[in-house]
C-alpha cells in the first residue's frame, strides 16, 4: 500500500494580509510565518491511519513551492510520513492549480501509489482543485469531499463516503488506486511527536527543479489581487464596551427581540 | 462571431435549483460584458440525470433558451464519474466559449476534471465578472474572503463554477418554445460505484426552525468559551446555540449545531454570529436571516458585510457585559 499526500504551505491563519507592490500578489515580509495547509493535516492523519492498520503502508509527502515550504515536509515527517519530495519552484506567488497537478502528477505517473489524498482546498487560494486535476490527468477515479474511508482486506478497493450539501453522505465503492480529497472532520490531526521530528531534521528529500517539467497548455492568468470593495455594510456600534453593550440591547429590544 | 455559453442546470426532483436561475443571471451579465468582441451569444443549458423531460421543459419555457435534457438511468444521486464521462461526451462536439456551473460539492466535483478533458482552462467560485480595457476580470475571492483576485482567461474554453449568493437568480418568464432535445446516455462502466446514501449527522437538528440563533466560531479559541455563547443565548426568552464547522470538527460542539452549507440552512429573525469569519460556506447557511448581528474582533472580517449590526470587541470580554447590562435592565429601578 503506497500513498502520496499532497501538502502545501500558507501564511499562518489569522496573518494580517497586505498587498505587495506589483499588486499581483500577497505581500510576504522576514517575519512572515507560514504553515501547512490546515485542510492538509486531516489529509496527513488519514494516511498514517490507514498505515497504523496496513503494516506494509508507506506514506510519501510532496510539497510543490519555493524553499522555505520544506518546512510542511518535516512536519508531516514529524507526525508519520515516510519520505519527502519537494518538487522546487522558485516564482514565489500565484500558480494555477493545473500546473501543480500536473507537476505532482509528473512525478506519481509511474511510482504506482494506490492512494494519493489531498486537502478538500487550500486555505489561501481556495481552489478545491489540485486533487480532481491530478485524477483526471493520471486517469484515476476521484472522489471529493471524503468523509470516511475503508480500505477492503485485500487492498483492491476502498468504501468511501463523501460529503454533499446539507452534511448528507453518498457511498461509494472504488477500484485503488485512486485520488481522495478530505474533507475536514474526518480525523483529529495529531501533532508532530518531538522523536520524529528530531529524526525528520536529519533526513533528506527527493528534490525535483520545477524548470525540468512541463507546463501545461492553459491556465487561468492572475491580473492582480485587491482588497474586496465594502459595499453594503450594516450600522458599526461606536462607543466603549459598556456603551455598546447599552446600544446593542437598545436594538435588540426596539426590534421587539428580547 | 457568435460567443456560447453553457450552463450546467440543476433539478433537486421537485423543481429547478436556484443556483440555475443564479448562473442565468451570471451568463446574461457575462454575455453584457462581453459583447464588445463578438455580435452576439447564445446561451443553452444541460440538464444531466434521471427524467430530466419535465424540468427541462420548465426551464426552456421560462428562459427562451434552447435545452438539452441528458437523461442517464440510475443518476438520482450525483456520482462523479458517470457525470464527467456524460460531459465529456456531450462537450467533446460541441464548441463553448464558457461552460458554468454552481460551486456545489458536485460542481466542484467535476469542473476541474473536464476542464482538462475538453483543453480548456477552470477557475472555481466565481463571483463577479467586469470589462476592463477590452479583456474580462472574473473576481474571486481568496483568504477566506479577505482578498479578491481578478483572474483573465487565456483559452478557447473556460470552465467557470458560480459561488453560491454571488448573483440573484432571475425569475425569467419568457412563456416562450425553445428547442428541447433530449437524449439517453447508456450509465457508462466506471471504477467507482454509488452504494447508497447515508443522512447527516445535523439531522433533524433545532436550529432550522429557530427563531433566534446565537453561534459561535473559532474565534471563541477554546473550548470552554462556548459558555460565552450560551449565556448570550440565555437573555432571549428562546433562543438555539450554533456554531461554524471547525468547532464542530474540533469535537467542541455536537455536529446538529453545524450551521451552514454542509450543516443547517437556518432562517431565523435575529441571528448572531461571535467569532464566524464569514466563509461563503457559513454564509450560505444564514442568508435568509431576517437580521444578523456580528461581534467580531477583526474590522475586515468578511461577515461585517452581511450583518446589519457590527460590533468590534473581543467577544470574551463584551458578551459578558452585555448579560450583565441585560440584568441590570431587568432589575426594577429605584
Ligand atoms: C466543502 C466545504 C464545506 C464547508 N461547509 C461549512 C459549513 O457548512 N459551515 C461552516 O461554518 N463552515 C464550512 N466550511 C468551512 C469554511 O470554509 C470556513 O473554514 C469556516 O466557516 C470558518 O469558520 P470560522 O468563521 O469559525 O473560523 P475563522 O475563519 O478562523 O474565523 C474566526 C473569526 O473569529 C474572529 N475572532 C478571533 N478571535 C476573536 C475574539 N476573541 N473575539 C471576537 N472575534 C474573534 C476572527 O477575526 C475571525 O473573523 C466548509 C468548507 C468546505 C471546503
Ligand atoms: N503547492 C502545492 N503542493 C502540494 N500540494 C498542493 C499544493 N497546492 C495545493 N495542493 C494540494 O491540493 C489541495 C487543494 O488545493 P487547491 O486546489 O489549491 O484548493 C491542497 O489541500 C493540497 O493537498
Amino acid at each position: 500500500m503506497k500513498i502520496l499526500v499532497c501538502i502545501k504551505q500558507v501564511l499562518e491563519s489569522g496573518t494580517d494580509i497586505k498587498i505587495d507592490e506589483s499588486g499581483k500578489w500577497v505581500h510576504y515580509s522576514d517575519s512572515s510565518r507560514f504553515e501547512i495547509n490546515p485542510y492538509d493535516n486531516y489529509a496527513i492523519e488519514e494516511a498514517i491511519l490507514i498505515k497504523e492498520k496496513f503494516e506494509d503502508a508507506h506514506i510519501d509527502v510532496i510539497t510543490v513551492g519555493p524553499d522555505r515550504t520544506a518546512d510542511v515536509l518535516r512536519r508531516a515527517l514529524g507526525m508519520g510520513a515516510d519520505e519527502a519530495i519537494h518538487i522546487i519552484d522558485k516564482t514565489d506567488g500565484y500558480r494555477p492549480p493545473a500546473v501543480t497537478a500536473s507537476w505532482i502528477s509528473a512525478y506519481a505517473k509511474d511510482k504506482k501509489y494506490d492512494l494519493i489524498l489531498t486537502g478538500i482546498m487550500s486555505e489561501d487560494e481556495m481552489n478545491a482543485q489540485t486533487g480532481p486535476m491530478i485524477a483526471q490527468i493520471m486517469d484515476l477515479p476521484c472522489a471529493t469531499a471524503t468523509i470516511r474511508q475503508n480500505i477492503s482486506e485485500d487492498k483492491k478497493s476502498i468504501t468511501i463516503e463523501r460529503e454533499i450539501e446539507g452534511g448528507e453522505r453518498d457511498q461509494f465503492d472504488i477500484t485503488l488506486p485512486c485520488v481522495l480529497t478530505i474533507q475536514t472532520g474526518i480525523n483529529s490531526p495529531r501533532y508532530p511527536a518531538l522523536s520524529k521530528v528530531l529524526r525528520a531534521k536529519k533526513k533528506t528529500f527527493d528534490i525535483i527543479q520545477s524548470e525540468t517539467l512541463d507546463m501545461p497548455v492553459h491556465t487561468p492568468k492572475l491580473n492582480d489581487i485587491i482588497l474586496p470593495i465594502k459595499e453594503a455594510q450594516g450600522l458599526f456600534i461606536e462607543g466603549n464596551i459598556e456603551n455598546k453593550a447599552d446600544q446593542l440591547l437598545k436594538i435588540l429590544a426596539s426590534r421587539s427581540l428580547l | 462571431m457568435t460567443q456560447k455559453i453553457a450552463i450546467i442546470a440543476g433539478h433537486d426532483g421537485k423543481k429547478i435549483t436556484t443556483a440555475t436561475w443564479e448562473l442565468f443571471a451570471f451568463a446574461q451579465k457575462l454575455a453584457d460584458s462581453s459583447n464588445s468582441g463578438s455580435d452576439n451569444t447564445d446561451i443553452c443549458f444541460y440538464l444531466i440525470g434521471e427524467n430530466t423531460r419535465e424540468g427541462a421543459e420548465e426551464i426552456s419555457f421560462r428562459s427562451g433558451c434552447p435545452v438539452i435534457a441528458a437523461d442517464v438511468p440510475g443518476t438520482r444521486n450525483y456520482q462523479g464519474p458517470i457525470f464527467k464521462k456524460t460531459l465529456l461526451k456531450l462537450f467533446s462536439k460541441n464548441t463553448f466559449n464558457y461552460i458554468i456551473a454552481p460551486h456545489n460539492t458536485s460542481g466542484m466535483d467535476y469542473a476541474p476534471a473536464i476542464s482538462l478533458g475538453l483543453g480548456g482552462t477552470c477557475m472555481t467560485a466565481v463571483e463577479d465578472v467586469k470589462e476592463k480595457e477590452g479583456s474580462l476580470l472574473f473576481l474571486r475571492s481568496m483568504y477566506g474572503g479577505k482578498i479578491q483576485a481578478r483572474m483573465e482567461i487565456d483559452a478557447p474554453l473556460a470552465i467557470l463554477t458560480l459561488a453560491p449568493g454571488a448573483f440573484k437568480p432571475v425569475q425569467p418568464e419568457k412563456n416562450s418554445t425553445a428547442d428541447v432535445s433530449h437524449i439517453i446516455i447508456d450509465t457508462p462502466q466506471a471504477k467507482m460505484t454509488y452504494i447508497g446514501s447515508l443522512p447527516s449527522p445535523s439531522q433533524g437538528s433545532n436550529l432550522a426552525k429557530a427563531e433566534v440563533i446565537v453561534a459561535g466560531g473559532r474565534g471563541i479559541e477554546e473550548e470552554e468559551n462556548y459558555q460565552f455563547i450560551e449565556q448570550l443565548a440565555d437573555i432571549f426568552p428562546r433562543a438555539a446555540t450554533g456554531a461554524s464547522r471547525p468547532i464542530c470538527d474540533y469535537g467542541w460542539v455536537k455536529y446538529s449545531q453545524q450551521v451552514g452549507a454542509t450543516g443547517t440552512i437556518v432562517a431565523p429573525k435575529l441571528y448572531i454570529a461571535c467569532g464566524i469569519s464569514g466563509s461563503t460556506q457559513h454564509l450560505e447557511g444564514i442568508r435568509d436571516s431576517r437580521f444578523i448581528i456580528a461581534i467580531n474582533s477583526d474590522p475586515d472580517a468578511p461577515i461585517l458585510q452581511v450583518a446589519d449590526v457590527c460590533i468590534i470587541e473581543d467577544l470574551t470580554e463584551f458578551i459578558p457585559i452585555v448579560v450583565e447590562a441585560y440584568k441590570n435592565r431587568k432589575r426594577p429601578a429605584n
